[in-house]
């Protein structure tokens, strides 16, 4: 290698062709990849989520929620999602492209939580808020997204109800912050229900049937 | 002074001490934090209510600033400072514009600091490898340019035309690491593509971060120490540029791996596949070129013996685990960071560590001071990160095997990985300790105030080496 000139040229193509591959070449597959109109529903999916929610993807961000929590299904069969509770159906690029941020996560210290707006048995926003301020086995309490106040005239109606040591003194009351407000939204937001025509879950059993002769 | 001594101390070296210095103890600094902080994030892991009251410290952000200041404190100023060192040896001049060098250091480490109060503070990004908050990082890549510009100058006025492989590892990560950040700053921060797009080209930045920038670095040191301490050619030299663009070319390809199984065109997943598997002729052309570094004596080969042996494992276990049969098991688990940790501290940081062992006494014509100090570093560092990637390798395994069974809850799961997350935590204090020791002898060793401790400033090569068999 006595060219520097061409030498560079080198590393400079190199870097950019894996570029141009593998992001370009996505970006021209999925740049333009639009919502998807169903005619008897009326309406386009995936629906924007209300601007709460896109409040709360961004406290979901900078908390770090994504180093323990994945949003993304994989397809029945490969893995155990479906089992698990976490989708019917895999995660596909469409469901996504409202998200500012998205938090595909890379790691599952904690359950996946791309539909868990829409879990069985169904969690309410008290049932969030509950589960942020007390934690549950593995996932941390996330005490510092409340405070606790002097009840001033009557009881908010934000107010958590907790028994026992949890709840808190007599003439206080226990408020989400706003943040937590925002989580909560973004949580119950995410729900990637609808079935577009790429995302039918393969199963494997039906594929086996397909291919006999 | 002897002839072989001179050949070994050349005048180039000294010019350099003062840049040099700085950069090597910043990077030491950063590497003790990102130390600190993972063993306080390994703690968390199997202790969830463990800081769990403090916003700047939830679990998310501990994670995101180690990653930091190891990827941008230590290895950055690490890396550089090996790679401008042996870019002068091999040009065969004294550097040139070490001005630039030091004021690059000086604001690329105060933009280090900055951008890690700003991921505690909830500023940062979840990219992983690109956690720092999108304000710093114009002024991390500007002074990273700084940072090179005598490694540039040391490649184009070299006195010989013919280059050697580890000038080609150490200038490809100078000249593509700012194109790399650049990239990944536009696509993600400033005009970030759409929906899973932001995933894809997240997986490309931060495997380009290990083939193009943080692996160059380590190859260029040990394409360089290895036949200049043992003093025999390498062996099958032919094939080192073969090994070179293949790491190059196919590197950036392998971002997909992270994605298998997940919402993103399978192409992109197989394209990775393949790009780790074609990677495994870049890892027999290295084994094949320096085997001679295992079983050598001497500290610095140990050193980049380990770290060689890392990298090659790395790679194997980098192709083994893109398989989507595997990937359906070791994804989303310890196991991907039993990997990063086998290349970042197993593979860069050992071989970094045998090369700063090596360059110090010639920058600053002081031996090290206590051989026993050395061998403490290596045994702390060897079975600290042995035992940590173990570790963190079986609770993978084991957290895979739960996940795959949907009756295992993830209390259970929990309870399962426990013990391995608590070896881990044990691993990374020793590996603390060992690294926090490192540091203080190699500021205790370059402090002008020993100048005078020991007799002979240039010893024989050989005992320069404090060769700890």
């Amino acid at each position: 290698m006595r060219n520097g000139l061409i030498f560079f040229v080198g590393l400079f193509a190199a870097l950019l062709a894996s570029w141009a591959g593998v992001v370009l070449g996505s970006n021209a597959q999925l740049g333009r990849l639009a919502p998807y109109y169903d005619e008897n529903e009326g309406k386009a999916f995936p629906e924007r989520a209300p601007g709460l929610a896109a409040r709360g993807q961004l406290v979901y961000d900078d908390l770090g929620c994504a180093a323990c929590h994945t949003q993304q299904v994989r397809r029945p069969g490969f893995g155990n999602d479906k089992a698990r509770g976490w989708g019917d159906r895999q995660n596909v690029a469409r469901d996504y492209i409202h998200q500012t941020r998205v938090q595909l996560g890379a790691s599952r210290l904690g359950p996946d939580l791309a539909n868990v707006g829409a879990r069985k048995p169904p969690y309410d926003a008290e049932d969030f808020l509950k589960l942020l301020y007390t934690g549950n086995g593995g996932m941390p309490a996330y005490r510092f997204l409340f405070e606790t106040r002097a009840v001033v005239g009557q009881v908010s109606a934000k107010a958590l109800h907790f028994t026992g040591a949890l709840a808190p003194a007599a003439g206080r009351e226990l408020l989400p912050t706003r943040r937590a407000e925002a989580l909560v939204a973004y949580l119950l937001s995410l729900n990637n229900a609808y079935e577009y025509p790429e995302a039918r879950p393969v199963e494997p059993a039906a594929a086996q049937e397909g291919t006999k002769p | 002074m002897n002839t072989a001594s001179q050949a070994e101390v050349s005048e180039i070296d000294p010019s350099a001490r003062c840049t040099l210095t700085l950069l090597i103890a910043t990077a030491l600094f950063w590497l003790v934090v990102s130390g600190v902080l993972a063993l306080l994030n390994f703690i968390q892991a199997f202790t969830p209510t463990f800081l769990a009251d403090c916003p700047l410290f939830t679990y998310g952000r501990l994670r995101a600033l180690q990653e930091t200041a190891f990827l941008y404190g230590w290895a950055a100023n690490a890396g550089v400072a090996v790679a401008l060192w042996l870019l002068a040896r091999l040009g065969g001049a004294p550097q040139r514009s070490l001005n630039w060098t030091r004021a690059g250091t000086v604001f690329w480490n105060v933009g280090v600091l900055a951008g890690l109060i700003g991921i505690a503070c909830g500023e940062g990004s979840s990219a992983a490898g690109l956690h720092l908050p999108g304000y710093i990082q114009p002024l991390l890549l500007v002074a990273f340019g700084a940072m090179a510009v005598p490694g540039v100058l040391a490649w184009t006025g070299r006195s010989r035309p013919v280059t050697f492989a580890a000038q080609w590892y150490a200038v490809a990560a100078l000249f593509l690491f700012p194109w790399l950040f650049s990239a990944a700053q536009v696509t993600l921060l400033c005009a970030p593509v759409r929906g899973v797009l932001q995933a894809i080209a997240g997986g490309w930045f931060v495997q380009g971060l290990w083939t193009l920038w943080l692996a160059p670095l380590a190859l260029a040191a040990a394409y360089y120490l290895l036949p200049k301490i043992t003093g025999r050619v390498i062996p099958n030299y032919d094939f080192a540029s073969f090994g070179f663009w293949t790491l190059l070319v196919v590197g950036g390809w392998t971002g997909g791996r992270h994605l298998v199984g997940g919402p993103v065109p399978a192409w992109v997943v197989t394209v990775a596949i393949v790009s780790c598997t074609l990677l495994l002729i870049h890892y027999l052309v290295v084994a094949i070129n320096l085997r001679g570094a295992f079983g050598q004596p001497g500290v610095v080969l140990k050193f980049v013996g380990f770290g060689l042996a890392a990298y090659l494992l790395g790679g194997l276990a980098d192709a083994v685990t893109a398989m989507r049969s595997v990937a359906v098991l070791t994804q989303f688990t310890w196991f991907a960071q039993a990997q990063s940790q086998l290349a970042l501290g197993g593979a860069f940081s050992m071989i970094v560590f045998g090369a700063i062992y090596f360059l110090t006494p010639r920058i600053t014509g002081q031996a090290w001071l206590s051989t026993p100090l050395i061998r403490a570093h290596y045994a702390a560092a060897g079975l600290g990160t042995v035992v940590l990637i173990g570790s963190l390798a079986a609770a993978g395994w084991v957290q895979g095997h739960d996940l795959a069974n949907a009756s295992v809850s993830f209390a259970d799961i929990a309870v399962h990985t426990r013990p391995w997350l608590q070896t881990a935590a044990a691993a990374q204090a020793l590996l603390v300790v060992g690294n926090a020791l490192f540091a203080l002898h190699f500021l205790r060793s370059v402090c002008p105030c020993n100048a005078g401790a020991t007799t002979l400033p240039f010893r024989q090569p050989p005992t320069m080496e404090a060769s700890a068999s």
